[in-house]
Order: structure tokens, then sequence, then C-alpha cells
């Protein structure tokens, strides 16, 4: 009797109170097995005269059993359940809970239970008389039961689908519908819907197109997409919803607002298959008439290519079985119609129709094998009547236009063949002679050059279309046209023949190789043209750009390698000694120029082939330079400019090799510079053996110094694993002070800078001593000496910084004790600034340190630096000492511009008064990097607000070129653009009194001595124009 | 809807915009050392045609989805540029073309705009394309006109559709 107590005491308790403990108790009792116990204490509720007392009574048993675990209650009490809750349906007070409880029993009740829940629902509900939440009781039961005992209502057969369709007309409620629309799918596809389809459509089409718009914080997170969806696939469940769609579809087409076209030509698309052929062709007229409309007058992209993909599912449908065997024959219905009604369209080929009309066409070409067919036998032979006829010579660039469009369209439609035995011919073979026909002839033609070219394409780049024989020809007649576009008037077409030559390439270089290649490394001319024949230098300009970007294949590649060497000698050694050699060294320039630009292109696709240059093409290099540098200061090759091109070569060819290959090199690369054994890394026709080459000593002549750059490109790629020396201490040493000795210019110490602080990178650890003499020797002999000369101070802090950077790069525990010696300087007013901005070198990415180099580089080295010394930094630009507050500041700024924002964002509340500041230090290039630093964190951080009037007002002072002083284009041009930003970034009423001396300032602006900065002013205007409250 | 006035024009391709090689110079662009700030060349680059062009090729028809350089509304070629005076010509696609007035407005907001003030500007139809041209011309011309016309909010809403892309400058838009 102990447990009826407790459930008298639980059931008391509750309807009093209504707590959860109570239910959570009770739910136990009845996982227990004493249900019968509970009932028996809600007896006096269930029957109770009290309507509130019965609500409450029935809504605590349904709360009890929907909490219940599944196997909680036996068959029996599942019975008894069914039975009472279906009985309380018919009481007003209680149908609310027993409809709740009714609602957990599905999943557990038997067939005769799920018959009797649902004839009861039926008999007893009005959906009109509940609110949503209790019509979702009862849309749960519905779905449950369909989950659990589909058989059985199937059987119900019609007494099962009119009474639900009553049922659930009139729903509005998202989340029911959610349910709904899933019960309506699987009443149309497996229920014997038939009789009832009518009845059906009404409660399914009423709710298309979905314009749900969710409210704000709605708990249930159900997106309209969740809707569209839903209804969507209850659309497209029965081929019987025909009829009814087809009108619906048009009418919301024709009325709609363009996402509803969008909703309805995508529902479409999905519907077309399902509704079938037989349907689809009694629409057809008036469906092809309503997608037409959204294809020639397009409401937007996105509806254009719905459309089109609407009208291709159509056909599909329509068209879909015409491929069967024994149905050949002339194509007849949509397809032909519309093909018809499109070529006409192309009667007038210029005008703005014809390009929707062919993107019909060509969404065709995507359909059935025979709609391809005809439509390539009814478009293409119209486009080359066109083509031929005189009349019409005007439109033939756009009629080429429309071919290619068709070409590549054909060329898409053929999918990737599964086997090789069964290759489907491409669709355009039957025509292909005749198109290549126009197309040669079109190219030929300036006026038609672009679109032939564009057609051409298109066949080139179709598998199994052209011949080898064919694809011959087009290289041919590609080469010639573009031998006459080197003129500099039709830079596009070039362009556009190249990509052509390139797609060629990829499938066959030789073809490319024999005729193009050859032809166009014959026309550069043998010596350099002199200064004043403009037209050749432009001419060899032009060919060169497009030789760099055709030899990308391996085969044209060293072909090209192979023209050049001999020219590149002869234009470096055989040049006459005259006044004039600059002509020569431009040329040089411009010929290693094109070479880098193919090898960079090659290395960063990452080709194979570019090591191998290291044995056919590195020796040259070093040999012409290294024979120019004895030789003189006037040869070609001495030219700086030429010398740096070289070094990029080399540089490039040896990243590529891998690391025993490059110790090899490096073998021969230490002695020849260090020792002069310089024949060894040269070819023997340059530089024979017993030279004098030593580029370190005091006794080198600058062309020779000038060489240094080379000695940099070989040393800086190498891997971390290639010795350089028996003993790298005193090698890094020896590169280090002799190389500095002597530089005369700013090249040759960068140079030797870079060298220095890859190797600190590299080998590091093997560097204990050198490190330890620069830490306790060089620094206070070299920089912290004020007796020094300032050039050779400021000298020796751009080691120090090549060093930190060395070490930063992979975190080494050096680096900051190396840093951190910089802030000894920053009071001394020779070096002091040099110190500070050697903060923004240090965090930088240069080219240098980089992993294709092989440099030991960590993961966000640079934005651990910034955090870790911005602290530092910003307290002392805030620093009491002027000195000490400017040195800080010009470090800090220097800094910021260096690093990514994300790596400062969390400051900027702090760093914008700094910034501000530092805009004013007299200095160039602080200034420009203040403002470029303030304009990419304007793009992100919305903080600017507060500054925002001060900043805009003072940064108007720096986009003026004249009458005031210290300016600079790249001034003007941060400053145009950071003007340019704040709008987007600061609210209008902000900024608003403002607006008028912007726009009256920037007048000045527009007339600018400079085009660049102009277009900045004209832009930036343009956005304050705009800025509107 | 609003009339029409010509519901299929003929869509030109747009000009060629890419800049020959500098042919006064000895030395190719080294794009691997180029330095953006060519300070050095302080010599001073005019205001010419070709900039003025740029100005205006990227504005809308009012009409179509098009600009009006691919409907060769405006060219180059009809552009003069002489001291502080700038004459602009333009083409309507149809002579009865009712929308020429609002492309000459949207052509004179865009040089306000965009030209420093010193400069006069006359833009005009081509001589014989329109059946009203001196009326047209006269309006476009005329400050007051101009003046008045630029009160109008609804007519400056539908110039800034218009201008919305001015400043692409020949370049395609960037797809959305």
């Amino acid at each position: 009797m102990a447990s009826t107590d407790s459930a008298e005491r639980l059931v008391t308790t509750w309807i009093a109170s209504g707590r959860d403990e109570e239910l959570a108790e009770a739910v136990q009792e009845v996982s227990e097995g004493r249900l019968l116990g509970i009932v028996k204490a809600l007896g006096i509720y269930l029957t109770s005269e009290q309507d509130e007392l019965r609500t409450k009574g029935v809504d605590f048993l349904a709360t009890v059993i929907a909490r219940c675990p599944e196997n909680a209650l036996n068959r029996q009490s599942v019975k008894v359940m069914s039975a009472f809750f279906c009985d309380k349906l018919d009481d007003t007070e209680t149908i609310v809970p027993a409809l709740k409880g009714l609602a957990s029993l599905p999943p557990i009740c038997s067939a005769a239970d799920a018959l009797l829940i649902v004839n009861a629902i039926f008999k007893h509900v009005t959906m009109r008389a509940l609110v949503q939440s209790v019509r979702f009781h009862v849309f749960s039961t519905i779905d449950g039961l369909m989950a659990h005992h589909r058989e059985t209502l199937k059987g119900m057969k019609s007494a099962f689908i009119a009474p639900y369709i009553a049922l659930a007309d009139g729903e509005k409620d998202p989340r029911n519908l959610l349910l709904a629309f899933a019960i309506a799918r699987v009443i149309l596809i497996e229920f014997d819907a038939a009789p009832h389809i009518e009845a059906l459509s009404h409660i399914v089409f009423c709710y298309f197109p979905i314009t749900f718009r969710p409210p704000a914080n709605d708990p249930y997170g159900i997106t309209p997409d969740d809707l569209r969806a839903a209804l969507r696939r209850c659309i497209s469940a029965s081929p019987a919803f025909g009829p009814f769609a087809f009108p619906i579809f048009l009418e919301k087409l024709a009325a709609g607002s363009p996402p509803i076209k969008r909703d309805t030509l995508e529902t479409m698309t999905i519907c077309f298959p399902v509704y079938g052929a037989a349907a689809a062709r009694i629409s057809a007229r008036k469906l092809w008439n309503a997608l037409k409309l959204e294809i020639f007058q397009p409401t937007d992209g996105a509806t254009e290519a719905a459309a089109l993909a609407a009208v291709q599912a159509l056909v599909l449908t329509i068209h879909g079985a015409d491929d069967a065997p024994g149905t050949e024959g002339e194509l007849q219905g949509l397809a032909r119609d519309a093909c018809t009604e499109c070529v006409g369209v192309l009667r007038e080929p210029e005008k703005s129709q014809a390009r929707p009309a062919v993107k019909v066409l060509c969404a065709f070409m995507t359909t059935t094998p025979s709609v391809a067919r005809y439509t390539l036998a009814s478009a293409v032979p119209h486009l080359l009547r066109l083509l031929a006829d005189p009349d019409e010579v005007p439109t033939r660039n756009a009629v080429l236009l429309l071919l290619s469009d068709l070409i590549a369209a054909a060329r898409d439609s053929v999918k990737p063949a599964e086997s090789e035995s069964e290759v489907p011919e491409p669709p355009l073979a039957s025509y292909k002679d005749e198109v290549l026909g126009a197309l040669i002839s079109g190219v030929g033609a300036p006026q038609t050059t672009r679109a032939a070219i564009a057609g051409l394409m298109g066949l080139v780049s179709t598998p199994r279309l052209l011949s080898e024989a064919e694809l011959g020809f087009v290289v041919l007649k590609a080469t010639d046209v573009l031998e006459t576009c080197f003129d500099g008037e039709h830079a596009d077409d070039s362009n556009a023949l190249l990509k052509l030559l390139m797609t060629v390439a990829a499938s066959a270089p030789t073809l490319v190789r024999d005729q193009t290649l050859h032809r166009l490394m014959r026309a550069l001319p043998a010596l350099a043209p002199p200064r004043a024949d403009n037209a050749a230098r432009t001419s060899y300009q032009h060919i060169l750009s497009a030789l760099s970007t055709l030899t990308g294949p391996a085969p044209l590649c060293a072909a090209f390698v192979s023209g050049l060497v001999p020219l590149l000698t002869a234009i470096a050694v055989d040049t006459p000694h005259d006044d004039d050699s600059e002509p020569a060294a431009a040329y040089l320039h411009a010929l290693l120029t094109a070479l880098r630009r193919t090898l960079a292109s090659k290395a960063d696709s990452e080709d194979a082939d570019v090591g191998g240059y290291a044995e056919a093409l590195v020796p040259v290099l070093f040999g012409v330079c290294v024979r120019a540098a004895l030789h003189g200061e006037d040869g070609p090759a001495c030219e700086p400019r030429v010398v740096g091109v070289v070094g990029d070569i080399i540089g490039i060819v040896v990243q590529s090799l891998p690391s025993p290959q490059q110790q090899t090199f490096v073998a021969g690369l230490v002695p020849a510079f260090l020792e002069g054994k310089v024949a060894a890394i040269c070819a023997a026709e340059h530089v024979s053996e017993g030279v004098r080459f030593l580029p370190f000593s005091a006794e080198a002549t600058t062309p020779v110094r000038n060489l240094l750059v080379l000695f940099e490109a070989g040393i800086v790629p190498l891997h971390p694993t290639v010795t350089l020396a028996a003993d790298i201490n005193v090698c890094e040493e020896t590169i280090l002070e002799q190389g500095l000795a002597h530089t005369n210019t700013e090249r040759q110490a960068e140079a030797v800078c870079r060298v220095v602080g890859s190797i600190v990178n590299k080998h590091v650890d093997e560097l204990g001593a050198f490190l330890e003499h620069k830490q306790s020797v060089y620094w206070a002999e070299r920089i912290h000496a004020p007796t020094n000369a300032t050039p050779r101070r400021r000298q020796a802090i751009r080691v120090w910084t090549s060093i930190c950077k060395g070490l930063l790069v992979r975190n080494h525990a050096l680096a900051h004790a190396f840093i951190g010696r910089l802030f000894e300087v920053f009071e001394d007013v020779e070096v002091g600034t040099e110190a500070a901005k050697a903060f923004g070198e240090i965090a930088a990415t240069d080219g240098v340190l980089t992993k294709r180099n092989a440099a030991v580089v960590k993961f966000l080295w640079a934005q651990k630096f910034a955090t870790g010394i911005l602290p530092r930094l910003m307290k002392g630009a805030q620093d009491d000492n002027s000195v000490q507050q400017h040195a800080h500041l010009i470090a800090l700024t220097s800094l910021l511009k260096a690093i990514p924002n994300a790596s400062y964002a969390h400051e900027m509340q702090k760093l914008m008064p700094l910034l501000l500041r530092a805009l004013q230090i007299p200095d160039a290039e602080i200034r420009a990097g203040v403002l470029e630093t303030l304009r990419s964190a304007a793009a992100q951080h919305p903080w600017l607000a507060e500054h925002a009037p001060t900043l805009a007002r003072q940064v108007l002072q720096y986009t003026k070129a004249r009458g005031v002083a210290l300016t600079s284009m790249r001034i003007r041009v941060s400053a145009l653009r950071l003007l340019g930003a704040l709008p987007a970034v600061v609210r209008y009423d902000v900024l608003h009194p403002c607006k008028a001396d912007v726009l009256r300032e920037l007048a000045e602006a527009l007339d600018d001595p400079r085009r660049s900065v102009r277009k900045e002013a004209v832009d930036t205007r343009e956005i304050w124009f705009k800025y509107n409250g | 809807m609003v009339e029409v006035f010509n519901p299929n024009p003929t869509i030109f391709a747009p000009a060629k915009s890419v800049k020959p090689f500098n042919t006064e110079s000895l030395w190719v662009e080294d794009p691997f050392s180029f330095d953006a700030d060519g300070e050095a060349a302080d010599v001073e680059q005019l205001i010419d045609q070709e900039e003025i062009f740029d100005l205006i090729r990227s504005i809308y028809d009012p009409e179509h989805p098009n600009t009006l350089e691919e409907l060769r509304v405006v060219s180059a070629p009809q552009i003069t540029v002489i001291g502080n005076r700038v004459m602009v010509e333009f083409t309507p696609t149809v002579p009865h073309c009712g929308m020429s007035t609002l492309i000459g407005l949207s052509i004179r907001v865009r040089l306000l705009r965009a030209l420093p003030s010193r400069f006069k500007i006359d833009i005009t139809l081509k001589p014989g394309s329109h059946q009203s041209e001196l009326a047209v011309n006269k309006q476009l011309n005329d400050k007051e006109r101009v003046a008045a016309a630029l009160e109008n909010p609804v007519l400056v809403q539908t110039l800034e559709q218009s201008l919305v892309n001015a400043s692409l400058r020949g370049q395609p838009a960037a797809e959305a």
C-alpha cells in the first residue's frame, strides 16, 4: 500500500503546486511498472466534475506518459491509454492534454490502437478551434502513425485521405506545415491518392510559392528554405499534379518578384521530369513562351540561369525518349519550334537579342543527342551562311562571337567518356571543315580577329575534334597573325592569340615549338637596335613578352634557352665598344627578363625541368658576367640591372635543385668568390683558368664587386643541410667583414647583409662563436660607439637587423636579446632613427627568408614578435623624454606598417592617438606608412568614429600637391585612399560636418599633376558624393 | 511601364584598353623590382581625351543594362580637350531617343564631379543624330536648367543609378 500512498501524495501535491519534481517521481513510478497506482490516485481528478481539475488530471497523465521511456508501458496499458485519451477528445476541457498524450503513443501502440486513434482524431478534432501548438500535437500524432503504422493507414484508403485533407486544410504555422508537407508527400507517393488528387493539390499548391519570412527570435529556427524544400518535395511527388501545376507555375512566373520567379523556375526544373513528357507536351508552348521571356528579358543573372536550366529540363523531359532505337527521324515538337525561333532571332546577329537566343541554343546542346544534333544542324549552317554573305560583312564579328559560344557549348556538352572504346564523336565533327575555314579567314581580318580566336579556342580545346595537321594549320595561322600584332596596336589580340597557342602547346608542344617559337626567335634582332629606333625596340619587347608567355612546357622552354644563349653571348661579348652601350644593355636586360619570367612561372607551377638549367644555363650566365666585369666598366653585362636579373635567374634555378646538387654547386661557388677560383663555375669559352677575380678584396673594381649580387643569388636559396665551408664561423665572418669593408653601392651591402642573415637563419647552431662575438664586441665597437663615422654605424645597424631577422624568423631564443640591444641607441642622434626603423624591417616579410629559399620559417613569427614588442613600444611612445618618445613612435609606425593588421587590431583603441601624432613626424616615408596602416585598419574596425572628423581634416591636407611642404605621390595616394575608406566604416552623422569641406578640397586634388593621383581623387570624391544619411 | 525607345540596340565590344609598351624608355618594365612610386618623373601629366573617356565610358544607359561605351554612345575620338575647354559629343542609339537629355545630364554630372573646376565643359549631340538636337543641346549646356534638374530628387536618383559603376573605367564589373 506504500506505493499507492506515495502515488496519491505525488498527484495531490502536483495538482496543487504543478512542480516538476513530482512529475519526475511519477515517471520513475511508471517506469517501475506502477502505472496502475498513478491512475488510481488520479481517478478522482480524471472524472472530476470540476473542469479545471479534470484538465489538470489528464494533463498530468499525458505529461507522465510522454516522459516515460518507450518500454515502460506494456501492450495492455498502451491499449488502455489510447482508448482513454481518445475518449477524452470528446470533452472540450480535456482535448488539449489528451492530444498531447496521444502524440507520444504511435511508436508503442498496436495496429488496432492506431486505427482507433486516427479515427478518434478525425471524428472529434476541429483544427480551427485549436491553437497552433495543439495542432502541432495532432500533426505529430499522424506523422508518428505514418512512420510506425503506414500499412494500417494505407488500408483505410479514402477513409484516411479524405478526412486528413479536411484536417490539414488551412494550416498556417510553419512548424506544422513542415510536418504536413512530409505527410502529404507520403500520401502522394505511397497511398492510392488518385481519387483525391484535386483535393490534395489544393492543400499543397495553396502554399506555393513560399513567401514566409521568419519572425525575429523564432524559437524553432525554421527558414524559408526549409519550407521551400519540403514543399518542393511535395509538389514533385506525384506525376498527377501536372495539369494543376502548370497553370500555377505560369501565373507565378508572370506576376512574381525576382525571388519568386527564381523559386518557381527551380521548382519547375525539378518537376518536369516527374510530371512526364505527356503532360509537358500539352503545355509546352505556353511554358516555352513564359520561359523565353525570362531569358530574353532577364530580370537578373541568377533568374536567367534558372530559366535556362528550366528550359533544359523541359526539353529533356519532352525529348528524352526520342533517342530510343526505332524512333529515328526528323525532330518534332518543342525543341524544333524553339530552335527555329532562336535561329530566326539570329538573323540579326548584331542585335542585343541575339545573345540570349544563342544562350538558349547553347543550353539545348546539353540536353539529348538528337536535340543537340538538330540545334547544330539549324544554327551552324545559318551562321556560316551569314559569314559568307557579302551584305553581312559589318556583322561578321558578332556572328563569329555567337558561333564561338556554340562551339564552346558543343565542347562542354560531351561528358567525359567512361571507357576508351565507346568514345562518342564530338557533336561538331560534321561541320568541322566549314567552321574551321570560316574561323581561319576570320582571324586574318583585323575586325574579327578576337571573335575568331575565341572560336578557335573552342575548337582546339575540344578533345578529338581536330587532327594533328589541322592543329598545325591553326598554329601556323595564329603565328602569322601574332607577328602582325607586334606593332603595339593589337596588344589585346596578341594576348588572346597567345592563350590559343598555349592551349595547343599543352597537348602538342612540338607544333608550337617548330612553327611559332622558331619564327619568333628568328624575328629577334641579333644586335641591339640603336637608341633612336623606337619601333625596333617595341617590336622586340613584344616578341619577348610573347615568348616568355609561350615557353611554359618543357620542350618549348629548352628550345627558348638554347636559342637565347648564343644571342646573349653575342650581345654581351660582340657589341662594338663605342660611346653608347646602354641600348645593348637594355636589350640584354629585356632578353634576360623574358627568360626570368618563363622560369619564375615554371618554378611557381613546380615544373621538374627548372633545376636542369643549372648545367646548361648557369655557367654561361656566370661566364658572361664575370668576363664583362673583368673586362672593364662599360660592357652591357656590367650594368647593375642586368646583373640583378641574372641573379634572379640563378636564384630560381638553385631553388629548384635538390640538396645534393646544391652541395655540388656551392662547392664551386664559395671558392670562386672567396678564393678566386672562378673558372670552375663559368663556361670555358668566357673565362679561362688563372684569371684574377677577387670581389671581396680591396683591389676589386666596382663591376667585379657588383657581382656579389650573384653570390647572394647562389647562397640564399641553399638548403640548411648544405655545408658551405669547413669552418662556418670563419666563413661567415670573412663574408661580413671583407664584404662590407669595401662596398661602394647600396646593393652590394644589401647582398652581403642578405647572405649573412640567410646563413644565420640556417646554421645558427653552428655559429655560436660568431654570434657571441657580435654580442660582446661588434655591438660595442661598431654600433654603440659614437666616435665611429655615422655611415659605418648605420651600415652596422643594417647588419644587426639582418642577423636579428635571421634569428627571429625561426623563433630562436637569442632573437630577443639581439633585438633588445637596439633600444640602447634610441637616444643616439646619429643612428637612433635607423635603429627605430629597423623594427619595421625585422617584422616585414621579404623575398629572402622564405620557405622557397629553404629558410627555417616558423608559423606566425611576425605576429608573435609584434604581440610581444607592441606594449613596450607603446609605452615608450608615451615617454616623457621627447627623444625616446620620437624614436619609439618611429619604431611603432614602422612595425605596424610591416605586420598584418589582425595582429594589432585589439590595441587599436590605444594606438589611434599615437598614430595621429606620428602623422606629424616630418618624414615622407613614415607619413605614407601611417596613412596606409590607418587605411588597412579602417577597413576592418569601426573604432574610428571618435577620431574620424579630426582624421578627415588632417588627411585632407596631405591630398594636395601644391603649396604643401613634404609631399610625395605615395602620400597623396595613401591619403586619398584613406579618405575614401572612411565613409564605409563611419556613421554619416559623425562626418556630416566635414562633407562640404572634403568635397571642396578634393576638387583641388582632381587637378593633381599625376594621373594616378587624379584617379584616386575622382573615386574618393565620388564616394563622398554618395555618402548620405 | 515607361516607353522603351530602342528595345533591341546594337552592342559593340568595348574598346581595347591595354596600354602599349612605353616606347620612350629603353628599359623594359621590371615587375620584380618595380617601384610603384615613379616620383623621379615629376613631369606633369595633363588631362587628356583618354582620361576623360575613362571617366564616362562606364556610365550605364538609363534604358539598358549596358554602358555608354558598349552602345557606342560615347567614344574617345568624340572628346576634345583644348586648354581649359572640354567638348564631349555623344550619339544616341536612335534619332528619336527620349533619353538623350538624361544621358547628357549623366555625363555632365560625372564630369562636374570628376574634373577640376577650371574646365568649361560642353556636351553636345553628334550633329544630325537626333531629331530635336538643338533643344537637347541647349538644355544640356544651360547652367540654370542643369542646376534646376539637379534639384529634383527623383531625377538625381535615376542619375545615381546610371553612375553607379562609372568608376570601373571600362573594366568589367566584378561578379556579384
